[in-house]
């Protein structure tokens, strides 16, 4: 029974986290068509953000906060001065931002150098549950992913914004007709995107090694989430990724080898593909 | 042909396109035949490989920094046999396809001496049929899974010399003072290649015979972020010692969720992987009191490392320093030895001369370098890290050390290891 | 006599430079392009997909490794490198035949197929890290230098002209695809998949055997690669790897053959050079350039400049 109950904190905390990791990615991926290959190095900058600025004395809250803002400065410039230029190109955009990832991971390195960071856990001990157990920041973090999520649900279907947003990946031309001002739009999402991703990095800070290739660790995976999630489904899609990549790692890790987990998990991901080209929840979720 | 383009002018193209991408080594082409002898005049050049970007960059710092530092000091004293030495850096990217590459490059146009470096086992074996093809020297820093027949030409090769501990070296002089002190259970946890299984299977060897037991073993892919499974395995398992030999992300990844859960109460970690560099990314509020054992510490408090430590302050104050970096910095001063004793920078010279060679100045204390199978005899320590630590300066305490520690002899079809 | 393009008048002196170098210069650069020639076939196998079929690939480093191991570990057990050849190219064809059908026959596209790909390198890696047994796991596998029948592989100017010929072979071989009637059903896919199926062509046939040879030829240029380098461990199945591939064929231009393979040897000894003259900072340079090309050259480096040569060549 306890080792249910672990198994299943696991894969809360698993699917949870990974939920975070990628929700930067999928609102980009998912409402403005952007493969936004530099998230991997937006979640490193949040790290680092955090870092320096829970190292300056700043209470670990608002240095979360900052590193969203600062990771949201660098997307909207990189938004202004490239990717604008460039929306409704798939495979370029996907280029470009390999590329803003290749200069940006180097950047760190000639800012922060390349010995590992650490910023220390804001809320040491843990919390028994029954007899298995879960750390207090690991909790806070949960939790987080979880209010996130709703709130991206919350702005897409219940505010003005959202109805615009998805008025305009319905149909682009309709949505400018009746006055969306796309443009300006699409910079919102994907300045958005970046400081989501600024912020995970930033919140995942205390449980992960910080170093300029953290990225590399996440973006497969993250890309894993939203495209067998769905392409447009942000929330659903993102939670049923997650669970998948990272629960069903979990699952099989309980009765095979670590390797065998990850990779059977992998494999089951491009059969759900085949199976939903358009992904597990797939676009349906947009349009209802 | 319609296209009026004539044969010569076609060949001259061509020829200008070939002597474009030959540029570099034209400009070589006039230098002295590099044989196995070695150069006589000159400079005494030293090709470095090192990690200085990609996965185990951290590492790459003090591994580069450690052997510029030996040669700086080789120069001041006036060089070796009257001749200056001359470091070619080389980035190895973490990736053996790149070490190949690069490895080639240091013997054949930069036409190096001898080469120094090569992080990981992969780097290492991929330098192994470089360094043999070329009959140069290769000296390798990393604590190591041993030698074993199947990875020649990487290990077991009469060219190569290792410069860190093995297993039996690292873990066995402390297995003992471990199991009194927190218990024999011991739960095993390693990346999934051969220095942690092999590191493993010799630990669990020893601790049978000490009357402890392995009550489980991880083996876990390279760059898994995750560890929620594997930390819950570790409840259930009730260990009372987590070994660990994780490498890279993975380890701070680990112990930081390991810390983070709570489940650090009832257990104590061990890591063999994680010297100053790794311990300072996992952060002190998660490492307090985990064990750690090397051949070398920042903080051992003998007059030679003193001075190293004073050396290294002065002239790489950014740089964490560790046991890699300091066995390069002791491979640049035994092949200094090993070169002014033979006379010459010949392969076979300096190989005879290196056999059996004791370095007096080491950081840590006297190293020698085992004739029969290239592996260095060396000190041993285990160490504490202390609650609350601020940087390298204070963050371990030695607790149990031996001064010397003689390999476990290598697994090599030839030994002692001679020129086939 | 049809006037050849300006791709034919480049690739002419390109071929008859790489055809001189070893009589000019020996030593590592003779040793260094061979390998970068390997490179630019595995190059030339991503072009096919992408500048060809609208395919882009994350996944060519996988049937690169996977051409690598099969030939290293055939020479281990059976000390037969045609054998190995062989199974390089069963392999190669088999894995990427397989994963083809599988996703084109449910309509996979696009960037699912970009992430089914970087799936196949993950895979790959893990796998090839797993099997210690078999491949050596992390710590790699050796592969001596090889012979087919009488032509031994020891010397570096044997191996450079096998790669010479490989290389050779591989672009007139490309060249000859897009010619061909199955390259222009490409070339119509990748304009529109749809309105192609509606002329009743079996589309997802056509891409699965676009995607098996790609994979048969790349994992040829792996094996060769594995007998030159003498080293194969599992980074090259790695997803960094496999877009280093993309790098390259991008920079240099995806809508040309030769810009491809141009781009994957000019980019390997661009970055062969840097590092020795700024170990540190190299891969920085490196990606402000690919910025660069990506943003002001879409065509890539080479295929811009071959387009202004094509411009000319139709004003002609």
């Amino acid at each position: 029974m306890d080792r249910l109950l672990a198994t299943g904190i696991d894969l809360t905390t698993s699917t949870l986290v990974l939920a975070l990791v990628s929700l930067g990615l999928a609102v980009v991926f998912g409402l403005v068509r952007v493969i936004n290959m530099g998230h991997g190095a937006m979640l490193a900058l949040g790290a680092y953000l955090a870092w320096s600025l829970t190292g300056a004395g700043w209470p670990f809250p608002l240095a979360v906060a900052g590193a969203a803002v600062g990771v949201a400065a660098v997307g909207f410039v990189f938004e202004y001065l490239v990717i604008r230029h460039f929306y409704g190109r798939l495979f370029d955009t996907l280029l470009i931002s390999w590329g803003f990832y290749l200069v940006v991971t180097e950047l760190i390195k000639v800012v922060w150098g390349s010995t590992l960071k650490s910023v220390p856990n804001p809320l040491p001990g843990s919390i028994a549950i029954g007899g298995a157990g879960i750390g207090r920041y690991e909790a806070v973090v949960c939790v987080i992913s979880v209010l996130l999520l709703t709130a991206a649900g919350a702005v897409l279907y219940r505010t003005d914004v959202g109805l615009r947003v998805r008025a305009m990946i319905g149909n682009r031309e309709m949505a400018q007709m009746l006055g969306v001002d796309a443009p300006r739009l699409y910079r919102g999402v994907f300045v958005a995107g970046s400081a989501l991703a600024g912020l995970a990095g930033a919140l995942i800070a205390p449980l992960f090694s910080i170093e300029p290739d953290l990225g590399t660790l996440w973006l497969v995976r993250a890309f894993f989430v939203v495209t067998v999630g769905g392409l447009g489904a942000i929330v659903g899609g993102t939670v049923v990724g997650s669970a998948l990549i990272a629960g069903g790692t979990v699952v099989f890790s309980v009765f095979s080898p670590q390797v065998f987990a990850q990779t059977v998990v992998f494999a089951l991901a491009v059969i759900a593909l085949r199976a939903r080209p358009t992904g597990l929840i797939g676009r349906t979720a947009v349009r209802a | 042909m319609s296209t009026g383009f004539s044969r010569r002018a076609l060949l001259k193209a061509g020829l200008a396109g070939a002597s474009a991408l030959a540029a570099p080594s034209l400009l070589t082409a006039c230098a002295p035949k590099s044989t196995s002898t070695g150069s006589s005049s000159g400079p005494i050049k030293v090709g470095v490989l090192s990690p200085l970007s990609g996965a185990w960059t951290v590492y790459g710092k003090a591994h580069s920094a450690g052997f510029r530092l030996a040669v700086d000091e080789i120069n001041a004293a006036g060089g070796t046999l009257g001749r200056r030495w001359e470091v070619v850096l080389a980035d190895t990217k973490t990736e053996p396809q790149v070490v190949t590459e690069q490895a080639n490059r240091l013997v054949r146009e930069e036409r190096v001496d001898f080469l120094a470096g090569t992080f990981s086992s992969a780097e290492r074996n991929a330098a192994g049929p470089v360094a043999t093809n070329a009959d140069k020297l290769l000296l390798y820093p990393t604590f190591y899974e041993g030698q074993s027949q199947q990875y020649h030409p990487g290990v077991c090769n009469p060219n190569v010399f290792m410069f860190g501990p093995e297993p039996t070296e690292q873990v066995w002089p402390h297995l003992e003072y471990v199991v009194k002190k927190h218990g024999g259970k011991f739960f095993l946890i390693g990346s999934d290649y051969v220095w942690p299984r092999e590191t493993n299977r010799l630990t669990k060897q020893k601790l049978t015979e000490l009357g402890g037991s392995v009550v489980g073993e991880v083996y876990v892919p390279f760059n898994t972020p995750q560890y929620g499974a594997v930390i819950d395995q570790i409840r259930r398992a009730r260990a009372q010692v987590v070994f660990l030999s994780l490498t890279g992300s993975d380890t701070v990844n680990f112990r930081r969720q390991l810390a983070a859960s709570g489940a650090k109460k009832d257990l104590v970690v061990w890591t063999v992987d994680d010297e100053e560099a790794a311990t300072t990314g996992v952060g002190p509020d998660a490492t307090a009191g985990d064990y750690v054992s090397f051949d070398y510490f920042w903080s051992i408090d003998t007059p030679n490392n003193r001075k190293f430590r004073a050396a290294v302050t002065k002239k790489y104050p950014d740089v964490i320093m560790s046991t890699v970096g300091v066995a390069m910095y002791n491979a640049a001063h035994l092949a200094a030895l090993a070169i002014e004793k033979a006379g010459s920078v010949g392969t076979d010279e300096v190989r005879r001369a290196l056999e059996g060679l004791t370095f007096d100045g080491a950081p840590q204390g006297p190293v020698t370098m085992r004739a029969l199978d290239h592996q260095a005899v060396l000190p041993s320590y285990l160490a504490q890290v202390r609650p609350g630590w601020t940087g390298p300066d204070d963050m371990f305490t030695v607790v149990h050390q031996v001064a010397k520690v003689e390999p476990a002899t290598a697994q090599c079809e030839t030994l002692p290891l001679a020129k086939s | 006599m049809r006037r050849p393009g300006p791709e034919t008048l480049l690739a002419v002196p390109v071929f008859v430079a790489l055809f001189y170098v070893p009589y000019l210069i020996s030593g590592y650069t003779v040793f260094i392009l061979a390998q970068y020639m390997l490179y630019g076939v595995l190059a030339l196998t991503l072009c096919l997909l992408w500048g060809l079929g609208g395919m882009v690939s994350f996944g060519q480093g996988a049937f690169f490794a996977l051409g690598a191991y099969a030939l290293g570990i055939t020479v281990r057990e059976l000390d037969s490198p045609w054998l190995g050849l062989l199974l390089a190219v069963v392999l190669g064809a088999g894995v990427a035949g397989a994963v083809g059908w599988f996703l084109f026959s449910a309509n996979v596209r696009d960037s699912y197929f970009v992430l089914v790909t970087l799936a196949l390198s993950t895979i790959v890696y893990v796998v090839a890290n797993a099997q210690s047994g078999l491949t050596g796991g992390f710590n790699g596998m050796f592969v001596p230098r090889v012979s087919f029948g009488p032509l031994s592989l020891s010397g570096d100017l044997s191996m450079y002209y096998l790669a010479f010929a490989v290389t050779l072979a591989s672009y007139v071989g490309a060249r000859l695809v897009q010619a061909s009637a199955f390259g222009r059903v490409l070339v119509s896919i990748r304009e529109n998949e749809d309105r192609t199926q509606a002329l009743g062509y079996p589309t997802a046939l056509y891409k699965t055997a676009a995607f098996a040879l790609s994979g048969a030829v790349a994992a040829v240029a792996g094996a060769l690669y594995a007998t030159d380098a003498g080293f194969v461990s599992p980074s090259l199945g790695g997803v960094l790897f496999s877009t280093t591939v993309v790098v390259w064929v991008a920079v240099g231009g995806r809508n040309s053959f030769l810009a491809a393979l141009v781009g994957a040897i000019g980019i390997s000894a661009l970055s062969n050079a840097l590092n020795s003259v700024v170990p540190e900072y190299w891969q920085l340079l490196l990606g402000v350039l690919f910025v660069l090309v990506i943003v002001f050259f879409r065509r890539g480096v080479v295929g811009s400049l071959l387009m202004v040569g094509e411009r000319r060549h139709a004003r002609r």
